[in-house]
């Protein structure tokens, strides 16, 4: 942002389009003189970013292949489309799909609503000892691995001596003790909830960071003209954050379909399958497990197409909206 | 003051991001030493030079975990090291190891030695496995001999008659003197019902039945557990559907059912006579025997349960529940801790534990194209193999680990007692155990020249092993050991294709994806159709066959059929 900010003659000059093109390159090697360390700096990302994000689409090429390992690329016996067809003919990969976006368009829901909510109570607190507290402890549960947050879901979700069901007992809401992890149609819910448990406290960082960096004054000049501390979240800073909200949003409406298997895969059981099985794990499973290269990395365009897709619908409803976009 | 706040802030996110950075970077080093490591492994080749104890390093990949591995440094590791000159560099594989064998097929960079069991098909098909013919005929004169006539039984097809696998897994000669499987009673269970036949799935019932009904809560109240099954994972296939052929008269050959004249195949759930069998788990869990949580619970909290000694039965094999009844053992409540009966679904049947297959090749340690001695490899193999070899591997080293008392190999009481009481913590520090898988070798109850079995495990050995409640328990029923509950090997006709699941299969074979589709199926059905109510059962175990068959199961089992008939080919020619 800052390097944005040292630019002077981007912006006065947009009007004018009759520029010649001459001049225009003229300006941009003068920038490139005046930046060449931010240039420099830059390049080892620049180099990163191609070995490990645009190398590998070479491997895309199996997927039209029958791809056998230890031969050549011009040994490869070439088929078409025909890994794609036997993907889309397949109802496990259907199911996986539709797993997959319940599951990430229920995170992602949950994921914003509860970390912006927790960052703007948080922020009304004005104990400051109480407020770092509360923060640490919320956020401690995202360094807990999905295995050991798994076994401590289950366990609480037992029916044998488990927590919430001797509490719902105990209340007497239920008279027998309920197997939420043998019953599908709840195991979407299970896994949204335990996400909100462990990463609300580690997603609402960045959205104090945000409010923190609203100017003070805004909320004096409110004060002064009589709003109330709800009127001065309604209109401060919830626009305040708004831009962060914003970009957040439209990066992880591109990662919908890359939610991982770790929790799917640790709290899921045979019983729930037809509810737990996403799409990395089908890939995983039917693809690589199996030694189908060709068919795993099928799979992995078509989430990547998607995504690509998902990212650019989101940004251009967005920039049309909003006026604020990522690209 | 507001600059001041600002300022702050932009100190704490950049502090954020070069944090992010730094990780980033730390990731990357690690894997970058890993490579240098490997290469420096790789410039031991000029070490490597004609008939010589030099040391050398061989990298190892073997797709069977094996934690308590210490890189050697254990105290038969270095025996080995001194006399060969070998030193292990070995990755073992964790958790499932197909993936990690389809990245080692893949990658192009293979480790020297592979034991790779059946995913060696991948590599085979990569051209990444050596043929060991030659190299066996020369080199390695013990393996040859102990193998015998059984190494024809090691070539990979019929097709490809080349030794891909030395058979390391399978004892030649092995006869079974343990028996882990069958079902599972507590001690005390047998004891209060007083000690009657336990033959049928009716009689395993009513010990648990009259149990449960005497004592429904142990000490501190907590209830007891008729029966539990552990469906975490592959474990599915040990105490849920593997018992289901033990019991109903048809051996364990994977997910199909093979009559042993004919070869005809069938995915075994669809045999009628197993359809009972689920049933009557379906029954166990109406009247509440089973214990509800049976499909959900993790392997770790399956056998968290058992260590609390509250689960009166269970149907599982003792090297899967056995940390739980150490556990127990180790809290002196022996009569917790579990005998294993013979059950069949009515008295019709044999239990099949037992049922024997020759000689079972197929499972072993290979030598990769990239090794940088193969000759070198081979003479370690070939080590293993060796009288002392194999002695040294299942004993130990003698005046140490055991000694020779008139000639008898003897182990002494304080380090027999390590190995049942200490046991993680005595094989990392001796070794034993730790490599048997990787060189060939005789099975139990086989004897060398001087007149000693090879292995530890014979039938003084094992009568030794237990302790006071089981051989009570034991003198009940009047035998020695729980293999003698079981039908013997003499009452069946040796399968001539070994154990189907034993038969690798062609890397870009249908079979593969079709097996994969009806286990899903399986797996989510045959839990469906345990919990449902008793009147819904056909119903579910209905839907269950039609899913399977427009799975394309009869298709599968006309696949595996073939194989089954060249491996008979293979294997009796």
């Amino acid at each position: 942002m800052r390097a944005a900010a040292n630019i002077p003659d981007g912006t006065p000059n947009r009007g004018k389009r009759t520029e010649s093109k001459a001049a225009s390159r003229k300006r941009f090697w003068k920038t490139f003189r005046n930046q060449k360390y931010l240039y420099l700096m830059s390049i080892p990302f620049v180099i990163w970013v191609f070995v490990f994000s645009y190398l590998p689409l070479w491997g895309w090429t199996m997927a039209f292949q029958k791809y056998k390992p230890a031969r050549s690329f011009f040994e490869q016996e070439w088929v078409g489309f025909e890994h794609f067809k036997a993907l889309f003919h397949d109802e496990q990969f259907l199911l996986s799909l539709r797993n997959t976006l319940a599951m990430s368009t229920m995170g992602l829901i949950a994921g914003f609503v509860f970390p912006i909510l927790f960052a703007i109570l948080l922020n009304e607190v004005r104990l400051s000892f109480f407020k770092r507290f509360a923060q640490t402890i919320s956020y401690l549960p995202h360094f807990v691995s999905w295995v050991v947050a798994a076994g401590i879901v289950t366990k609480m979700l037992s029916t044998d001596n488990g927590l919430v069901n001797d509490v719902l007992l105990g209340l007497g809401l239920i008279h027998e003790p309920i197997q939420f992890m043998a019953k599908g149609h709840l195991f979407w819910g299970i896994v949204t909830l335990s996400d909100v448990w462990k990463e609300t406290g580690w997603n609402a960082i960045i959205y104090l960071a945000a409010i923190a960096g609203i100017g003070p004054e805004l909320y004096e000049a409110a004060r002064v003209d009589g709003a109330s501390r709800f009127r001065q979240i309604w209109h401060i800073t919830l626009p305040g954050i708004r831009p962060t909200i914003i970009v957040l949003l439209i990066m992880s409406v591109g990662n919908l379909l890359n939610i991982g298997f770790e929790k799917q895969f640790l709290l899921g059981n045979n019983l729930v399958t037809d509810y737990s099985q996403v799409l990395d794990l089908y890939s995983l499973k039917y693809g690589l497990g199996m030694g189908r290269y060709s068919f795993g990395t099928a799979i992995n365009i078509f989430n990547s197409v998607i995504s690509v897709a998902l990212l650019f619908t989101i940004n251009g409803i967005f920039k049309r909206t909003t006026k604020e976009s990522l690209l | 003051m507001e600059s001041k706040r600002k300022r702050k802030t932009k100190a704490s996110a950049l502090l954020l991001v070069s944090a992010l950075f730094v990780g980033l970077l730390a990731g990357c080093g690690g894997s970058g030493g890993n490579g240098a490591a490997s290469k420096e492994n790789g410039s031991g080749k000029e070490a490597a030079a004609g008939n010589d104890n030099s040391p050398i390093t061989f990298s190892l990949f073997s797709a069977d975990p094996s934690p308590n591995w210490t890189g050697m440094k254990d105290e038969i590791g270095k025996a080995i090291t001194e006399k060969t000159g070998v030193t292990l560099d070995a990755e073992f594989a964790v958790g499932d190891p197909q993936q990690k064998v389809a990245l080692i097929a893949s990658s192009g960079e293979y480790p020297d030695l592979i034991s790779a069991k059946n995913d060696i098909s991948k590599l085979v098909d990569a051209g990444a496995m050596l043929d060991l013919t030659d190299l066996i005929d020369k080199y390695a004169p013990n393996i040859k001999k102990v193998l015998g006539d059984s190494i024809k039984r090691a070539r990979y097809s019929d097709e490809d008659h080349a030794i891909y696998a030395i058979p390391t897994y399978a004892g030649v000669g092995q006869e079974y003197f343990q028996a882990g499987g069958g079902f599972e009673l507590q001690h005390r269970a047998v004891a209060e019902a007083g000690y009657p036949e336990i033959r049928t799935v009716k009689d395993y019932e009513n010990v648990i039945k009259n149990y449960i009904e005497k004592h429904p809560t142990d000490e501190n109240g907590n209830k007891n557990i008729g029966l539990t099954l552990n469906a975490d994972d592959w474990y599915m296939y040990i105490t849920v559907t593997n018992p289901a052929f033990y019991t109903t008269g048809s051996p364990d050959d994977g997910e199909y059912a093979i009559d042993v004249d004919t070869q005809k195949v069938t995915y075994h759930f669809r045999r009628p006579a197993e359809k009972e069998y689920f049933r009557w788990l379906n029954h166990m869990n109406d009247i509440g025997l089973l214990d509800p949580e049976s499909f959900v619970q993790k392997y770790d909290q399956y056998k968290a349960k058992i260590a609390t000694g509250r689960v009166i039965g269970l149907i599982d094999q003792d090297w899967a529940y056995g940390d739980a009844e150490k556990a127990l053992k180790a809290a002196g409540k022996f009569d917790q801790g579990y005998g294993h009966y013979p059950v069949t679904l009515t008295e019709e049947y044999k239990e099949t534990s037992f049922w024997p297959t020759g000689f079972m090749a197929g499972y072993g340690i290979g030598i990769s194209k990239d090794c940088k001695d193969p000759v070198r490899a081979i003479k370690f193999l070939d080590y293993l193999a060796s009288d002392e070899g194999q002695v040294l591997l299942n004993w130990g080293i003698e005046g140490k680990h055991y000694k020779v008392e008139n000639g008898k190999r003897v182990i002494p009481k304080e380090i027999s007692d390590r190995k049942v009481n200490d046991a993680t913590n005595f094989t990392k520090e001796t070794g034993i155990g730790l490599y048997n898988t990787l060189g060939v070798h005789y099975g139990d109850g086989v004897k060398d020249p001087s007149g000693n079995y090879y292995t530890t495990n014979f039938p003084e050995q094992i009568q030794n092993s237990y302790n006071e409640v089981e051989k009570k328990t034991l003198a009940a029923y009047n035998v020695k050991s729980w293999r003698e509950l079981f039908p013997k090997e003499e009452e069946f006709k040796v399968r001539p294709w070994g154990a189907a699941w034993n038969i690798a299969i062609p890397g870009d074979s249908e079979i593969v994806v079709l097996d994969n589709k009806l286990k899903d199926i399986t797996w989510k059905r045959i839990p469906e159709a345990i919990l449902a109510k008793p009147a819904d059962f056909d119903k579910v175990w209905d839907a269950y066959m039609k899913d399977l068959e427009k799975a394309g199961v009869e298709k599968a089992e006309t696949l595996r059929e073939e194989l089954v008939k060249q491996r008979v080919k293979l294997w009796n020619e």
